[in-house]
């Protein structure tokens, strides 16, 4: 007989999240059958954007996640770049390059250590205390000296993940959240100093991934290789790239690309359209986040969550490090679970082992901010990878204010609902077929939901309930 | 793999040097600090970003997190950190509540539009209900950052989902701690705690109900970028030039934090942070403000300073407005 688990709150991931599994006997073995995720909070970002100074997007954009900050910033300072005509100088995009890799880093090991690696080690003994108590205990969990192991480079790892942010500070002024991502640049000066200071934090952090990192992902595939198998979901991935590698927006160190029904293909951003059948929105919310309008209808039947379903030529993508390394040609042992855990791991490393290369690349003393006026109107789109994913930020100018601002987050993509062709999201389809042991510790269906790291906190922040979102409805804040 | 008692008063012994814990304390904190009286924390997440939980993990000035986790908080829910999902963890957040005497931290604001359904943190439980559940029996009351102190950007106008923070919904309750910041500074918070643990009352605090500690000494006052060269102010043209970024939008004159002497992300035990936003030569946003981020908005745009205010001044804080003496920088072209 089918039994309904609801998992509220999903916890160790950033945000509110609610995912709700139907299990049942297939083929001798209690597995999901259906799944819906649904985010629980919104704070309405893009209506407290409309009206204000263009220049401020940046630092907004960044309180939408605590957690990929700099991934808001750099994606709302490309659509600027675009909007106000100006591009950074060489050191202002190397420095966006510098303290954006620093947050992946950060992401990344805290997603590992302290989002997803206690659902894989029984901590008995090892961490007997809240947060860590109550906790769930499968006999499938890992103890033993392994675990003690996985435990001490948890907080290990809250170390290294603190230099990370140390490391990105020290050309972003502050983490979480930096001040000196603005249009045209980066404020912040290369010195000899800094290069040196940021150098030796990096090193550091190298040293944690080679040696302790990946042969802890590499324990845990050792440990779950049936994973392997599970978590899979559709198999289409999107990336928009990351890392400008010059002013062009084309030449990234992880190309935008996609993966499509096996096939690899380019990135046309005008395929992207979003669907409401399942969200609180009305059917003419459907459409391009550069043009459709988000008209809410919080009592519409048969809705279960505030983000609309993202989808690519009309399918179901997912987005995340697994997307970027395989869309790379990177990554190709397949698509699952442990495969997303596999290729975080493998990415954080190309990653930080590139940003000394780009360090050599500062020129001290050369500029880094290149000055530009605010345009009367403009439109334009700024598309990157935050640490969880494809990221696209969609401006629109007019009378020098923001008259528009959508955001597309990957856990908009990945946590997405069922759309109007009744496909689930790429989370919902990836658990399906999950075993689910023991009802009262559905960790099996936690594990397939932190491989995607969502953040529904950047996801569910779209609209208003009852109030039709229209740029003219707020006066215009004209800048002094 | 446990962090051992001597390394945590080591950075309790760092931070009496620095002038933050009187002596009497840190021996009073030796002994509180022994494990049986861990003070209880529910940490409440509402509608923010959870960027202050992430600050909170770069504690390391006074105590590190993994040690103040480990060794010195019972943080009974913290929905990043705990291992604990769904009807586990909301079992456990409710027993603990049931027992007063806890220290409650709020993070993010608390949505009073659509009663409350803006942000559910458990079924059936909004933000809105969850403080009226578990004030009443909390020793303390913390609103983390911006958004639960004042409002914050979840807050901005026009406000679409009527966020409030403490100092609108209990702005005159005696418990209240409000430590904002976006996000808040690690060191705000633990040298909050420890003062707590230290003397078991709130701190002395300003008009909106700030630690005077952290809170008390203007920006502008204590600024290295103000300072003149051979006597002229020197003024920052653009975005990246040497000198005050007043006229750039810089809210320093209109901010009270120890931004400047503190700094962020700070490297070790007792030290200060590698970095902060004007010494990155962006300008203060005005973030510890209760009208950030409208009334601190636009942000690269001059601001009139506001006349001082009579602002109480921390015991031992220079008073505000004092001159400092300059701090050259080594090399003013760099």
């Amino acid at each position: 007989m089918p039994t309904t688990i609801k998992i509220d709150p999903v916890t160790r991931i950033e945000g509110h999240l609610d995912v709700e599994v139907t299990v049942d006997l297939v083929g001798g073995r209690q597995q999901v059958i259906d799944a819906k995720c649904s985010g629980t909070m919104f704070r309405g970002f893009e209506i407290i954007l409309i009206g204000r100074d263009p220049r401020d997007a940046p630092l907004y954009t960044q309180r939408i996640c605590g957690v990929c900050p700099v991934s808001h910033a750099g994606a709302s300072c490309l659509g600027l770049d675009a909007a106000f005509g100006v591009g950074p100088p060489d050191n202002g995009r190397i420095l966006r390059n510098l303290v954006m890799g620093a947050n992946h880093i950060d992401s990344h090991l805290l997603h590992f250590y302290h989002l997803s690696v206690l659902d894989y080690v029984n901590t008995t003994g090892l961490l007997d205390k809240a947060p860590w108590m109550p906790r769930y205990v499968t006999p499938d969990m890992i103890s033993g000296p392994t675990a003690a192991t996985l435990v001490s480079h948890y907080v290990t790892a809250l170390e290294l993940r603190r230099k990370a942010h140390q490391m990105g500070a020290i050309f972003g002024s502050k983490l979480p959240c930096v001040g000196s991502f603005v249009v045209g640049g980066c404020t912040e000066a290369v010195t000899t100093e800094k290069v040196a200071q940021f150098r030796q934090l990096l090193t550091e952090l190298r040293s944690f991934i080679d040696n302790v990192y990946i042969p802890d992902a590499n324990t845990l595939a050792a440990a779950f290789a049936d994973y392997f198998n599970l978590g899979v979901g559709y198999g289409n991935l999107l990336s928009f790239g990351v890392f400008d590698l010059d002013n062009s927006g084309s030449n990234r160190f992880f190309p935008a690309g996609r993966y499509t029904d096996g096939q690899f293909r380019p990135v046309d951003p005008q395929q992207i359209a979003e669907y409401v059948a399942y969200g609180w929105f009305t059917p003419g919310s459907c459409g391009h986040p550069g043009q459709a309008v988000t008209e809410p209808d919080p009592d519409k039947p048969g809705a279960y969550t505030w983000l609309k379903a993202p989808r690519y030529a009309g399918k179901p993508h997912e987005a995340g490090p697994l997307a970027r390394m395989w869309v790379a040609g990177q990554y190709s042992r397949g698509i699952s679970a442990l495969d997303r855990i596999m290729a975080r791991a493998l990415e954080t490393k190309k990653i930080a082992d590139a940003m000394d290369g780009w360090l050599n690349q500062l020129v001290p003393g050369a500029p880094s901010y290149q000055p530009s006026s605010i345009p009367a109107q403009a439109t334009s789109a700024g598309l990157t990878e935050a640490p969880r994913g494809a990221l696209g930020h969609w401006i629109g100018v007019q009378n020098s204010v923001l008259s528009r601002y959508q955001v597309v987050t990957p856990t908009s993509w990945n946590a997405s609902p069922k759309d109007d062709m009744n496909q689930r999201g790429p989370m919902e389809a990836a658990l399906i077929g999950t075993p689910v042991a023991d009802t009262n510790q559905p960790v099996e269906v936690l594990r397939i939901v932190h491989t995607f790291d969502p953040c529904l906190a950047c996801a569910v922040h779209m609209v208003r309930p009852g109030q039709r979102v229209e740029p003219a409805a707020r006066s215009v804040r004209a800048s002094v | 793999m446990r962090i051992s008692r001597r390394e945590f008063l080591k950075v309790a012994a760092a931070a009496v040097a620095a002038g933050h814990l009187a002596p009497s304390a840190f021996a009073q904190l030796q002994k509180l600090l022994s494990g049986r009286n861990a003070p209880r924390v529910i940490w409440l997440q509402g509608a923010g970003c959870d960027g202050c939980a992430v600050s909170f993990l770069n504690s390391v000035h006074y105590a590190t997190a993994d040690d103040l986790l480990v060794n010195t908080l019972d943080v009974k829910y913290q929905s990043n950190l705990q291992a604990a999902a769904g009807d586990l963890a909301v079992s456990a957040v409710q027993a603990a509540g049931a027992e007063p005497g806890y220290i409650l931290i709020v993070e993010g604001a608390i949505p009073t539009g659509a009663a409350g359904r803006y942000c559910t943190l458990w079924p059936g439980m909004t933000m809105q209900n969850a403080l009226a559940t578990f004030a009443p029996n909390a020793a303390y009351i913390i609103g983390l950052g911006s958004c639960a102190s004042f409002g914050g950007v979840t807050g901005g106008a026009p406000n679409p989902t009527s966020a409030k923070g403490l100092k609108q919904l209990m702005g005159s309750d005696p418990r209240v701690i409000n430590i904002p910041g976006c996000p808040a500074h690690p060191d705000w918070l633990v040298g909050t705690l420890v003062y707590l643990m230290t003397h078991n009352q709130v701190p002395p605090l300003d008009q909106h109900r700030r630690p005077l500690e952290f809170f008390g000494r203007r920006i502008h006052d204590n600024c290295f970028k103000r300072h003149t060269y051979c006597g002229e102010p020197v003024f920052a043209q653009q975005l990246g030039d040497v000198g005050c970024m007043e006229y750039l939008g810089c809210k320093g004159k209109h901010t009270y934090s120890d931004c400047p002497i503190r700094k962020w992300n700070s490297r070790g035990h007792g030290q200060s942070g590698v970095n902060w936003c004007i010494g990155a030569r962006s300008p203060c946003l005005g973030c510890v403000n209760p009208s950030y981020p409208d009334g601190m908005s636009p942000f690269y745009v001059y601001l009139p300073p506001p006349p001082k205010p009579e602002q109480p001044v921390a015991p031992g804080a220079r008073p505000a407005g004092e001159p400092v003496p300059p701090v050259r920088r080594r090399n003013p072209s760099s």
